[in-house]
Protein backbone atom coordinates (compact mmCIF):
# COMPACT_ATOMS: atom_id res chain seq x y z
CA UNK A 1 0.00 0.00 0.00
CA UNK A 2 1.26 3.49 -0.89
CA UNK A 3 2.25 5.78 1.99
CA UNK A 4 1.96 9.52 2.40
CA UNK A 5 5.13 11.48 1.70
CA UNK A 6 5.67 14.26 4.26
CA UNK A 7 7.90 16.22 1.85
CA UNK A 8 5.26 16.31 -0.86
CA UNK A 9 2.28 16.74 1.44
CA UNK A 10 3.13 20.32 2.42
CA UNK A 11 0.45 22.34 0.50
CA UNK A 12 2.76 24.47 -1.63
CA UNK A 13 5.00 21.53 -2.52
CA UNK A 14 1.94 19.42 -3.29
CA UNK A 15 0.79 22.03 -5.83
CA UNK A 16 4.29 22.33 -7.27
CA UNK A 17 4.57 18.58 -7.78
CA UNK A 18 1.04 18.33 -9.19
CA UNK A 19 1.86 21.06 -11.72
CA UNK A 20 5.23 19.58 -12.71
CA UNK A 21 3.94 16.02 -13.00
CA UNK A 22 1.26 17.24 -15.41
CA UNK A 23 4.01 18.12 -17.88
CA UNK A 24 5.46 15.46 -20.15
CA UNK A 25 8.83 14.10 -18.94
CA UNK A 26 10.86 16.17 -21.44
CA UNK A 27 9.18 19.48 -20.53
CA UNK A 28 10.32 22.11 -18.08
CA UNK A 29 8.39 25.06 -16.66
CA UNK A 30 9.63 28.60 -16.10
CA UNK A 31 10.22 29.55 -12.44
CA UNK A 32 8.46 32.94 -12.79
CA UNK A 33 5.46 31.37 -14.44
CA UNK A 34 5.20 28.71 -11.71
CA UNK A 35 5.49 31.40 -9.05
CA UNK A 36 2.64 33.40 -10.62
CA UNK A 37 0.38 30.38 -11.11
CA UNK A 38 0.84 29.16 -7.54
CA UNK A 39 0.71 32.61 -5.95
CA UNK A 40 4.06 32.24 -4.17
CA UNK A 41 6.89 34.67 -3.60
CA UNK A 42 10.36 34.21 -5.10
CA UNK A 43 11.84 33.20 -1.75
CA UNK A 44 9.01 30.89 -0.82
CA UNK A 45 9.00 29.04 -4.12
CA UNK A 46 12.80 28.89 -4.15
CA UNK A 47 12.83 27.32 -0.68
CA UNK A 48 10.23 24.70 -1.61
CA UNK A 49 12.05 23.89 -4.84
CA UNK A 50 15.29 23.45 -2.90
CA UNK A 51 13.58 20.99 -0.54
CA UNK A 52 12.18 19.02 -3.47
CA UNK A 53 15.51 19.12 -5.32
CA UNK A 54 17.36 17.81 -2.27
CA UNK A 55 14.98 14.86 -2.18
CA UNK A 56 15.65 14.24 -5.88
CA UNK A 57 12.04 14.93 -6.83
CA UNK A 58 12.75 17.80 -9.20
CA UNK A 59 15.58 19.04 -11.41
CA UNK A 60 16.38 22.76 -11.65
CA UNK A 61 18.18 24.21 -14.67
CA UNK A 62 19.48 27.77 -14.75
CA UNK A 63 20.05 29.19 -18.20
CA UNK A 64 19.85 32.34 -20.31
CA UNK A 65 16.98 33.17 -22.68
CA UNK A 66 17.49 36.31 -24.81
CA UNK A 67 20.42 37.24 -22.51
CA UNK A 68 18.24 37.11 -19.42
CA UNK A 69 18.75 34.57 -16.65
CA UNK A 70 15.96 32.03 -16.51
CA UNK A 71 15.30 29.10 -14.23
CA UNK A 72 13.42 26.08 -15.49
CA UNK A 73 12.06 23.30 -13.31
CA UNK A 74 10.99 19.74 -14.10
CA UNK A 75 9.88 16.70 -12.12
CA UNK A 76 12.33 13.78 -12.11
CA UNK A 77 11.29 10.15 -12.61
CA UNK A 78 11.71 9.61 -8.85
CA UNK A 79 9.55 12.69 -8.19
CA UNK A 80 6.82 11.42 -10.47
CA UNK A 81 6.82 8.04 -8.75
CA UNK A 82 6.72 9.66 -5.30
CA UNK A 83 3.91 12.01 -6.32
CA UNK A 84 1.84 9.19 -7.85
CA UNK A 85 2.31 7.14 -4.69
CA UNK A 86 1.31 10.11 -2.52
CA UNK A 87 -1.81 10.79 -4.59
CA UNK A 88 -2.73 7.09 -4.42
CA UNK A 89 -2.31 7.17 -0.62
CA UNK A 90 -4.60 10.21 -0.39
CA UNK A 91 -7.27 8.44 -2.45
CA UNK A 92 -6.94 5.34 -0.28
CA UNK A 93 -7.76 7.42 2.81
CA UNK A 94 -11.04 8.48 1.22
CA UNK A 95 -12.10 4.92 0.36
CA UNK A 96 -14.50 3.41 2.90
CA UNK B 1 2.13 10.18 8.76
CA UNK B 2 -1.64 10.18 9.40
CA UNK B 3 -4.20 12.68 8.13
CA UNK B 4 -7.97 12.91 8.28
CA UNK B 5 -10.23 12.12 5.31
CA UNK B 6 -11.14 15.83 5.16
CA UNK B 7 -7.49 16.81 4.83
CA UNK B 8 -6.95 14.11 2.19
CA UNK B 9 -9.93 15.42 0.22
CA UNK B 10 -8.59 18.96 0.46
CA UNK B 11 -5.15 17.83 -0.75
CA UNK B 12 -6.69 15.98 -3.71
CA UNK B 13 -8.66 19.14 -4.54
CA UNK B 14 -5.43 21.15 -4.51
CA UNK B 15 -3.80 18.60 -6.80
CA UNK B 16 -6.67 18.80 -9.28
CA UNK B 17 -6.63 22.62 -9.23
CA UNK B 18 -2.91 22.66 -9.93
CA UNK B 19 -3.27 20.09 -12.72
CA UNK B 20 -6.05 22.11 -14.35
CA UNK B 21 -3.86 25.21 -14.37
CA UNK B 22 -1.05 23.33 -16.07
CA UNK B 23 -3.37 21.72 -18.62
CA UNK B 24 -4.31 25.18 -19.90
CA UNK B 25 -0.63 26.03 -20.33
CA UNK B 26 0.23 22.71 -21.95
CA UNK B 27 -2.61 23.06 -24.43
CA UNK B 28 -1.30 26.44 -25.52
CA UNK B 29 2.09 24.84 -26.25
CA UNK B 30 0.80 21.81 -28.09
CA UNK B 31 0.76 21.76 -31.84
CA UNK B 32 -2.92 22.27 -32.53
CA UNK B 33 -2.31 25.51 -34.45
CA UNK B 34 0.18 23.67 -36.67
CA UNK B 35 -2.24 20.79 -37.16
CA UNK B 36 -5.02 23.16 -38.21
CA UNK B 37 -2.67 25.05 -40.51
CA UNK B 38 -1.14 22.02 -42.23
CA UNK B 39 -4.40 20.10 -42.40
CA UNK B 40 -5.92 23.06 -44.27
CA UNK B 41 -2.87 23.39 -46.54
CA UNK B 42 -2.90 19.67 -47.38
CA UNK B 43 -6.60 19.81 -48.21
CA UNK B 44 -6.11 22.91 -50.37
CA UNK B 45 -3.07 21.40 -52.14
CA UNK B 46 -4.91 18.20 -52.94
CA UNK B 47 -7.96 20.02 -54.32
CA UNK B 48 -5.75 22.36 -56.39
CA UNK B 49 -4.03 19.31 -57.88
CA UNK B 50 -7.39 17.64 -58.55
CA UNK B 51 -8.99 20.60 -60.32
CA UNK B 52 -6.08 22.63 -61.76
CA UNK B 53 -3.48 19.93 -62.46
CA UNK B 54 0.12 21.10 -62.85
CA UNK B 55 -0.64 24.86 -62.44
CA UNK B 56 -2.44 23.92 -59.24
CA UNK B 57 0.66 22.13 -57.97
CA UNK B 58 2.67 25.32 -58.50
CA UNK B 59 0.16 27.29 -56.41
CA UNK B 60 0.34 24.48 -53.85
CA UNK B 61 4.11 24.93 -53.59
CA UNK B 62 3.50 28.60 -52.71
CA UNK B 63 1.04 27.44 -50.06
CA UNK B 64 3.74 25.21 -48.56
CA UNK B 65 6.16 28.13 -48.36
CA UNK B 66 3.43 30.23 -46.75
CA UNK B 67 2.79 27.35 -44.34
CA UNK B 68 6.42 27.25 -43.27
CA UNK B 69 6.36 31.01 -42.67
CA UNK B 70 3.11 30.74 -40.67
CA UNK B 71 4.50 27.83 -38.60
CA UNK B 72 7.62 29.87 -37.84
CA UNK B 73 5.44 32.80 -36.69
CA UNK B 74 3.39 30.49 -34.46
CA UNK B 75 6.57 29.14 -32.84
CA UNK B 76 7.96 32.66 -32.34
CA UNK B 77 4.64 33.80 -30.86
CA UNK B 78 4.59 31.05 -28.23
CA UNK B 79 5.71 32.13 -24.81
CA UNK B 80 8.54 30.25 -23.13
CA UNK B 81 6.59 29.30 -20.03
CA UNK B 82 7.07 25.65 -20.88
CA UNK B 83 9.95 24.36 -22.95
CA UNK B 84 11.21 21.00 -24.07
CA UNK B 85 14.69 19.78 -23.25
CA UNK B 86 16.98 18.65 -26.03
CA UNK B 87 14.90 20.42 -28.68
CA UNK B 88 17.95 21.87 -30.46
CA UNK B 89 19.34 18.41 -31.21
CA UNK B 90 15.88 17.34 -32.33
CA UNK B 91 15.58 20.30 -34.72
CA UNK B 92 19.02 19.37 -36.08
CA UNK B 93 17.85 15.80 -36.64
CA UNK B 94 14.72 17.02 -38.45
CA UNK B 95 16.82 19.29 -40.65
CA UNK B 96 19.00 16.30 -41.61
CA UNK B 97 15.91 14.25 -42.46
CA UNK B 98 14.49 17.03 -44.66
CA UNK B 99 17.80 17.55 -46.49
CA UNK B 100 18.15 13.83 -47.22
CA UNK B 101 14.48 13.67 -48.20
CA UNK B 102 15.35 16.08 -51.04
CA UNK B 103 18.41 14.04 -52.05
CA UNK B 104 16.87 10.55 -52.12
CA UNK B 105 14.44 11.27 -55.01
CA UNK B 106 17.36 12.63 -57.07
CA UNK B 107 19.27 9.39 -56.53
CA UNK B 108 16.22 7.27 -57.30
CA UNK B 109 15.24 9.42 -60.33
CA UNK B 110 12.26 11.06 -58.62
CA UNK B 111 8.66 10.04 -57.99
CA UNK B 112 6.88 8.61 -61.04
CA UNK B 113 3.93 11.04 -61.00
CA UNK B 114 2.41 13.94 -59.02
CA UNK B 115 0.44 11.59 -56.78
CA UNK B 116 3.45 9.57 -55.70
CA UNK B 117 5.41 12.85 -55.42
CA UNK B 118 2.83 14.27 -53.04
CA UNK B 119 2.63 10.97 -51.14
CA UNK B 120 6.43 10.95 -50.78
CA UNK B 121 6.64 14.50 -49.36
CA UNK B 122 3.62 13.86 -47.12
CA UNK B 123 5.22 10.67 -45.79
CA UNK B 124 8.44 12.56 -45.05
CA UNK B 125 6.50 15.09 -42.98
CA UNK B 126 4.62 12.27 -41.21
CA UNK B 127 7.97 10.62 -40.47
CA UNK B 128 8.93 13.89 -38.75
CA UNK B 129 5.65 13.74 -36.78
CA UNK B 130 6.47 10.20 -35.67
CA UNK B 131 9.95 11.26 -34.55
CA UNK B 132 8.43 14.21 -32.67
CA UNK B 133 5.92 11.82 -31.08
CA UNK B 134 8.69 9.53 -29.86
CA UNK B 135 10.70 12.50 -28.61
CA UNK B 136 8.10 14.90 -27.16
CA UNK B 137 4.42 14.05 -27.12
CA UNK B 138 2.81 10.71 -27.88
CA UNK B 139 -0.20 12.10 -29.75
CA UNK B 140 2.10 13.16 -32.60
CA UNK B 141 3.22 9.55 -32.98
CA UNK B 142 -0.37 8.41 -33.47
CA UNK B 143 -1.10 11.23 -35.93
CA UNK B 144 2.00 10.27 -37.92
CA UNK B 145 1.11 6.58 -38.00
CA UNK B 146 -2.57 7.07 -38.89
CA UNK B 147 -1.97 9.67 -41.62
CA UNK B 148 0.91 7.62 -43.09
CA UNK B 149 -1.38 4.60 -43.31
CA UNK B 150 -4.07 6.75 -44.95
CA UNK B 151 -1.61 8.16 -47.52
CA UNK B 152 -0.39 4.69 -48.51
CA UNK B 153 -3.93 3.30 -48.64
CA UNK B 154 -5.05 6.14 -50.89
CA UNK B 155 -2.01 5.86 -53.14
CA UNK B 156 -2.16 2.10 -53.68
CA UNK B 157 -5.83 1.21 -53.31
CA UNK B 158 -7.76 4.34 -54.33
CA UNK B 159 -5.66 6.14 -56.97
CA UNK B 160 -8.77 7.35 -58.82
CA UNK B 161 -9.90 9.42 -55.85
CA UNK B 162 -6.43 10.05 -54.41
CA UNK B 163 -6.63 13.86 -54.20
CA UNK B 164 -10.03 13.85 -52.55
CA UNK B 165 -8.78 11.07 -50.26
CA UNK B 166 -5.86 13.28 -49.18
CA UNK B 167 -8.02 16.40 -48.82
CA UNK B 168 -10.78 14.81 -46.75
CA UNK B 169 -9.10 12.00 -44.82
CA UNK B 170 -5.51 13.19 -44.38
CA UNK B 171 -6.23 16.94 -44.16
CA UNK B 172 -9.32 16.16 -42.09
CA UNK B 173 -7.35 13.92 -39.72
CA UNK B 174 -4.82 16.68 -39.08
CA UNK B 175 -7.51 19.32 -38.50
CA UNK B 176 -9.62 16.96 -36.38
CA UNK B 177 -6.60 15.98 -34.28
CA UNK B 178 -5.93 19.69 -33.76
CA UNK B 179 -9.42 20.09 -32.29
CA UNK B 180 -9.02 16.95 -30.20
CA UNK B 181 -5.70 18.10 -28.80
CA UNK B 182 -7.01 21.61 -28.15
CA UNK B 183 -10.20 20.63 -26.35
CA UNK B 184 -9.94 17.06 -25.07
CA UNK B 185 -6.31 15.92 -24.72
CA UNK B 186 -5.24 15.35 -21.11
Amino acid sequence: MDELDATIHQPARLQIMAALCQLSPRNQVDFSFLKAKLGLTDGNLGAHLLTLEEKGYIAVEKTFVARRPKTFVAATAAGRRAFDAHAAALKAILKP
Amino acid sequence: MNISPEEAARALGDIEASRTTMRVVIRSHRGHYHLWLWGSIWAAMALLAEYLGLPGMRIANCLVLGGFAASALIILGQKTQVRSTGHKRFVGMLAAIVVFAFVWPLVLRGPANPKSGFAYSALVSMFCYIMAGIWFDIYLLWVGLVVSALILTGLFFFPAIFWWWIAVLCGGTLIGTGFYVRFFWR
